[in-house]
């Protein structure tokens, strides 16, 4: 059975799915069931289900895997089976858990891919394993975890896609805005990117017409895979702060393990020095409820400028509701997956990586419940921030706002610059710019027109 | 004088250029300077337009039905159709004197008639430039012009350049040049082959130290860098190297030789560094940038040069303090390794490898050189110990006693911080440099040398980082004239 899609979006992929959809019920009589409901908000289906149905044939030789009809196979049995285990429904659990560990697969395209990383997932949600799960996956990776391999993986990332690019183009824009004219700089760093983002701005800083500052550079590390390879990172970063020509220090703290205990003292901020602060993809790890000391503490800081970048997804208003987080993280991995298979090239290992690393956040998130895990621990000491749990950028907007802090709105020359930097990439990315007046914080990275990243800057 | 009358719009101040005092003492003075009107028409006359006026795009006018136009020429065309009299039809006056322009930005060099330019496009374009808005930006770069023909030549080369790096990774965009550049092995390897090249050859030329002392390298450094990052045009790599070998001559094999012959001639270097010493003070060498446009892909450089320039930089101080040489030696390092800046980074770090290494290069070098030394330093109150345990005479004893360079700046850079800081020492700047003063330093009474080093240990509390240069805030305040007769 052969799905012909070539609209792009919209409207259109309602009509083709559901004449895919009859057809399907009419071949396969014995089927379950599926849910008719397109109510996806995902427009990208069609264009996706170009994809997947070719690779499909090729990849597995169950007739069953053909005629499960070509969108979002894995999202219905997904959500499916979400629902079965949130209604406790022992017996519809474990035959959709059957179905999709039939049906998934980590090498296939996206349906089985996200297929097969949900599934592990609700596995671990059924069977109560999802701590123990996501210890075994970190233990893995982090054997196989090497400054090479970090490295090799994060250059790749970068060049074919702008997801970290963009946070760092806005925030490197928006420090050297707010910290211009002051002569010692120290920008305190809790990011994810292992320090990618740092080289252009010390270039920007080496080429600027007046003096060059002199810049301290203090990474705050809370995720033990990154902090095996941060030594060899400051390393390079010496190297070439010295290369470019400015006064460089680079310090690293990694004996904490909750960002809300950092002070001014341990952090070594001084008196005279101009502070910025900036976090990529790092509140999403500081447990809920410390969210909002973790935005004060960087009040405490006297910083000039906050920059906050993170993923556009609620996953944390809906964590008593396991059915609603499901299908926001289904909504949000569908969206990345698929990102990433486009902008790699099919056989790519560091597609894979990147995929591997989203299994791990997605059982976190699903299947590690944050109250189970602090009893669990008798001696109460959560070793690392590890939530995960995404908050889109109007929540983190209030919450800033909460903490006193008013955003910065970016300047023409960096939105330009993130507008270059767009270009440089395959087609699909966009940028949203707030509307409206009241400077509402932050513009967004667009995947095929859905917000995917929040970049934001904030001033005490 | 005549004056010119032009209907409308013309803010108009005719002065005979070459009349005046200034323009012809001025143009004497700065012959090749743009804009200097004076020698070549004296009779020119010179026109000052307002603002408006030189961004007006139509200021031709018609005088019988006032329309504009951009050029003179199609102002003429035009009265032709309006079959004016034979008289009328004549230009108003019988020749055209050459007109010159000044820039009517008050704060502008070129707003003095002395300095006027003689292209009416050329005003245009350098008002634009240097005082205008830039209006036109370049789509892929974000990159912004004033004048739009500037903005449409970037266009064209935007995005069409390519960057290499060490390792042979080429690459089309400049950011993610620069990511790749920060985390590439080649940058590790490059340092740790020039660490392991200057301990062999650092023969520790005293003048090329000199001309480093001199030279406050830090904010014109830092503009080079720029350059840096340049990608490797044909021709373009020539000129940025060029430039900066001009500025390398004093110290570098002879600049008109390509890269192949820096590293080649150290008797050379030492001879042209005695010579040219003096000269070397009104320079300011970019040579981080001349070693940047090796690193970042300048074909021509061999990986030999890269591990002989070094030689020639790292130079240590022999003659200063250890710890001084060591900084020295380990900021030369990066030096060649394309790091400019030893400004900058602590040095406080670096100090017991590098010193060995020091003090056993000191010790390789030939009697030339030392000689050629000695007579450099003259009779320069450095602690002749430090200066003879650098030689490898003795060195355990100075090693340890690393102390913040404000007391060799002062050595070597102000006259007035050595004598404030040499302690009643009989030993004076003199002008005279000759060997047998040198051989009087060699030999100070013990107390004197301890008094020295207990001296030099209470200012190293005070310890302002000194990377090898000196360069750094003392540094730039001490005026490299005021060594008298130190070189």
């Amino acid at each position: 059975m052969d799905i012909t899609l070539f609209s792009p979006k919209g409207t259109h992929s309602h009509h083709f799915f559901s004449l895919s959809n009859q057809q399907l019920q009419q071949s396969n009589g014995d089927q379950i069931a599926l849910d008719m409901q397109t109510n996806n908000n995902n427009n990208i289906q069609p264009q996706n289900s170009c994809h997947t149905s070719t690779s499909r044939s090729s990849d597995s030789g169950e007739p069953c895997a053909d005629t499960t009809g070509g969108n979002k196979w894995a999202s219905k049995l997904l959500k499916e089976c979400a629902r079965a285990i949130s209604d406790k429904d022992s017996s519809k659990i474990h035959h959709l858990l059957w179905m999709l560990n039939e049906l998934a697969s980590p090498y296939g395209d996206c349906d089985q891919k996200l297929a097969s990383y949900f599934l592990q997932a609700l596995f671990c949600k059924a069977t109560e394993s999802g701590q123990r799960c996501y210890k075994t996956l970190t233990s893995v990776a982090e054997k196989s975890h090497s400054f090479d391999s970090a490295r090799k993986l994060i250059l790749k990332f970068q060049e074919v896609s702008p997801w970290t690019t963009f946070g760092h183009v806005a925030s490197n824009g928006a420090i050297l805005e707010a910290l211009d004219g002051e002569t010692k700089l120290h920008i305190i760093d809790m990011s994810n990117t292992l320090c990618t983002q740092w080289p252009t701005l010390l270039e920007a800083l080496a080429t600027r017409n007046d003096e060059t500052p002199h810049l301290k550079l203090t990474v705050v590390v809370t995720v033990s895979l990154v902090r095996l390879v941060m030594k060899e990172i400051g390393q390079r970063m010496e190297k070439f702060a010295r290369l470019m020509g400015v006064p460089f220090e680079f310090k690293v703290i990694t004996g904490l393990n909750r960002l809300v205990e950092l002070t001014k003292e341990t952090l070594g901020v001084k008196e005279d020095e101009a502070v910025a602060v900036n976090c990529i993809g790092a509140l999403r790890r500081v447990a809920v409820e410390e969210r909002g000391a973790v935005i004060q503490m960087f009040q405490s800081l006297k910083p000039k400028v906050v920059t906050i970048v993170e993923e556009e997804a609620d996953l944390t208003s809906s964590r008593y509701d396991f059915v609603k987080c499901f299908e926001e993280c289904l909504r949000f991995y569908t969206l990345y997956f698929e990102m990433l298979e486009e902008s790699f090239v099919p056989t790519s290992n560091e597609r894979l990586m990147l995929e591997r690393e989203c299994s791990r956040d997605i059982v976190r998130v699903l299947a590690c419940d944050d109250d189970n895990n602090s009893s669990n621990n008798g001696n109460g000491d959560r070793e690392e921030e590890e939530c995960e749990r995404r908050e889109r950028g109007s929540q983190w907007a209030e919450k800033l706002k909460e903490a006193a802090f008013s955003p910065v709105g970016f300047s023409d020359d960096v939105v330009d610059d993130v507008k270059a930097l767009l270009k440089r990439y395959r087609a699909g990315w966009g940028l949203v710019l707030p509307q409206g007046d009241d400077n509402t914080s932050g513009i967004y990275l667009t995947w095929k027109e859905e917000p995917v990243v929040w970049a934001s800057a904030w001033k005490p | 004088m005549p004056e010119d009358t032009i209907p409308n719009g013309f803010v108009q101040n005719s002065v005979i250029a070459g009349s005046n005092n200034p323009p012809n003492t001025a143009a004497k003075k700065k012959r090749n300077l743009p804009g200097t009107p004076g020698k070549l028409y004296p009779e020119a006359e010179v026109i000052a337009l307002s603002p408006k006026t030189l961004m007006a795009t139509n200021r031709f006018l018609c005088e019988i039905c006032g329309k504009g136009f951009q050029r003179d020429q199609n102002l003429q065309l035009h009265r032709r159709g309006h079959n004016l009299p034979w008289k009328l039809k004549q230009r108003t006056s019988k020749e055209v004197r050459k007109r010159v322009y000044v820039c009517p930005e008050k704060t502008c060099v070129h707003h003095h008639p002395s300095r006027a330019l003689g292209d009416l496009t050329g005003i245009k374009k350098h008002f634009c430039r240097k005082h205008g808005e830039k209006k036109w930006k370049c789509e892929k770069c974000s990159k912004r012009y004033a004048v739009q023909s500037d903005w449409k030549a970037h266009s064209k080369t935007c995005g069409t350049r390519e960057y290499k790096c060490d390792c042979g990774t080429v690459f089309s965009r400049r950011d993610s040049f620069i990511t790749h550049r920060a985390f590439c092995d080649a940058l590790a390897e490059e340092t740790a082959r020039v660490n392991a090249a200057s301990s062999m050859n650092s023969l520790a030329n005293g003048s090329i130290s000199y001309h480093f002392m001199g030279t406050p390298l830090g904010p014109s450094v830092a503009q080079h860098f720029s350059s840096i990052f340049k990608p490797i045009p044909g021709g373009g790599a020539d000129e940025t190297i060029d430039q900066t070998r001009q500025g390398l001559s004093l110290w570098m094999a002879p600049g008109s030789q390509g890269h192949e012959t820096v590293g080649s001639n150290l008797t050379e270097i030492q001879q042209l560094g005695s010579v040219s010493s003096e000269a070397m003070y009104g320079d300011h060498p970019p040579p981080s940038d001349y070693h940047f446009n090796w690193v970042f892909g300048n074909n021509k450089q061999s990986s030999n040069n890269a591990a002989e320039a070094p030689a020639i930089v790292s130079a240590s101080l022999p003659f200063t303090d250890v710890k001084e040489a060591a900084a020295t030696a380990s900021h030369h390092h990066q030096l060649v390794s394309v790091n400019v800046p030893s400004l900058y980074s602590s040095q406080q770090q670096q100090t017991t490898t590098h010193q060995t290494q020091a003090a056993a290069a000191a010790a390789n070098m030939s009697a030339t050189a030392l000689l050629q030394k000695a007579a450099q330093i003259g009779s320069a109150s450095t602690d002749p110990s430090l200066f003879l345990g650098s030689l490898g005479f003795k060195c355990s004893s100075n090693i340890n006693q690393v102390q913040d360079g404000n007391k060799y700046c002062g050595l070597m850079y102000c006259s007035n911080a050595i004598t404030d800081r040499h302690l009643g020492n009989d030993v004076e700047i003199s002008s005279a440099s000759d060997i047998s003063s040198l051989s009087q330093l060699q030999m100070p009474p013990p107390a004197k040398r301890r008094h020295l080093q207990s001296d030099r240990q209470a200012e190293s509390a005070g310890g302002q980082t000194r990377d090898f240069l000196g360069v750094g805030v003392q540094a730039i305040s001490c005026h490299p004239s005021s060594i008298n007769g130190w070189i």
